[in-house]
């Protein structure tokens, strides 16, 4: 278990991946306007050799993105470690999971005209992430490893199961969830 | 404050020009395609009018889905619909893009102008072709419009599947060696001009029958070429020696 795993950033490179295949996809719809309006020698090569394997590399980003996401979203508490100062996830990220802190600390970052606010601390027992999977808006903030940080991670599909089959857990998220909410709110 | 505001509002009426402008010049492409190929009226290769329209449609379409997909979610997958909207834009049209245009590649390589393009090598046999003032072979069968349209592949290509076959595989290699300057002048046939491609057409045609009904036995197994008497008085292409000259 010392790998360190960075899963922290998969929605971020996924996005990236997404947006570089629907780049590539462009480019390839490219090639086939240019050998729609010239059909030259160089053109005909171009579109019948490259066009396929761009359109081959869309579709493997694809079909990678959407099984990680599935897996992920799926997970039951596989374990990550993060280092003093790495980021768990970003505000404005799309969230799959919650994290509860098995050891050590992270902290709660709102960044506000470029200036970071550390709004709260949180430590082994707590938990955090689950806003974004409750509501299914993006991550409100950004949270960060203050030291040597091991996390269960949940995906979403199961933490919703989470509550829906046991009500007292269900509770105490959803308190937690406004208690921070309204904290958030008195914050701003 | 107020500043601010009236300035993010304009941004985002350039924005969404922009936007527009772009949706409305990819979604008017297909007029400026189709208004391409106009063809003789007597001469309608379905493969060419269907697919064409059918290749622009699905590109427009897919160049339509890719761009609303980056504008509304930013590579983000919020649920089924998001995901819809990046397997249509990046896989399901993308494929049908492949397919249909392998086929029409497969149409347009035997255009006398898709031969004419490599234009440092072909250029002089098809101008000798299309000259009405030249007595080869070439340029009296496309004069006399003998062969109708794709008069470069027609002659050049064995008859049968194999034969189609053959001449894409060794036209995908004279591509790469036309763009890496690899090739020699003059350039030459692979292979000496075989007695079928001029007997697919010709054979037991009357006219035919009448001058080389007594030897046609020898032409058929190939123990005499077509080549021996019709290049002395009609060569294939008459520039054919000039291109020798001027590369020497």
């Amino acid at each position: 278990m010392n790998t360190i795993k960075k899963l922290d950033a998969d929605p971020v490179i996924s996005r990236r991946l997404l947006v570089a295949a629907q780049i590539l996809a462009l480019l390839a719809y490219g090639l086939g306007l240019l050998f729609l309006l010239r059909s030259t020698g160089g053109v005909t090569f171009v579109f019948s050799t490259l066009g396929p394997a761009i359109v081959g590399l869309c579709i493997v980003i694809l079909v990678g993105v959407t099984i990680h996401r599935f897996l992920r979203s799926h997970s039951l508490f596989s374990y990550e470690i993060f280092q003093p100062g790495e980021i768990i996830f970003q505000e404005g990220e799309e969230g799959d999971c919650a994290y509860f802190i098995q050891s050590g600390e992270v902290e709660v970052i709102h960044v506000d005209n470029g200036r970071e606010k550390i709004v709260a601390s949180l430590t082994e027992g707590q938990y955090f992430g689950e806003i974004a999977l409750i509501t299914s808006h993006p991550r409100n903030a950004t949270v960060r490893a203050v030291n040597a940080t091991k996390l269960a991670v949940l995906g979403k599909k199961n933490f919703l199961t989470m509550l829906n089959l046991i009500p007292s857990a269900r509770n105490d998220i959803m308190l937690t969830v406004t208690e921070r909410a309204m904290k958030q709110t008195a914050s701003r | 404050m107020g500043n601010g505001r009236i300035e993010k509002g304009d941004t985002d009426v350039r924005f969404r020009r922009l936007q527009a402008a772009l949706v409305a010049s990819v979604a008017l492409l297909p007029l400026r395609l189709f208004a391409q190929h106009s063809g003789s009226q007597f001469q309608q290769d379905p493969v060419e009018q269907y697919g064409a329209r059918a290749l622009t449609v699905i590109i427009v379409t897919g160049i339509l889905v890719v761009l609303y997909s980056l504008f509304r979610y930013r590579g983000r997958i919020t649920g089924p619909i998001s995901w819809a909207f990046l397997a249509l834009g990046i896989a399901v049209l993308p494929v049908l893009t492949s397919g249909f245009g392998t086929v029409l590649v497969f149409e347009r390589a035997e255009r006398v102008e898709f031969c004419e393009s490599c234009h440092l090598t072909m250029k002089a046999f098809v101008t000798d072709m299309k000259n009405p003032q030249s007595q080869s072979l070439a340029a009296v069968h496309y004069k006399n419009r003998y062969i109708p349209d794709d008069q470069c592949y027609v002659c050049h290509t064995s008859y049968g599947l194999f034969g189609t076959f053959q001449a894409k595989r060794e036209g995908m290699h004279d591509v790469f060696v036309y763009y890496t300057h690899t090739f020699k002048l003059p350039i030459k046939l692979r292979h000496p001009y075989p007695n079928t491609d001029c007997l697919k057409c010709h054979a037991e045609s009357a006219k035919w029958l009448g001058v080389h009904g007594d030897f046609k036995e020898d032409i058929f197994a190939g123990k005499t070429s077509c080549l021996d008497c019709h290049a002395d008085a009609n060569p294939p292409h008459t520039l054919a020696p000039t291109v020798e000259r001027s590369s020497r």
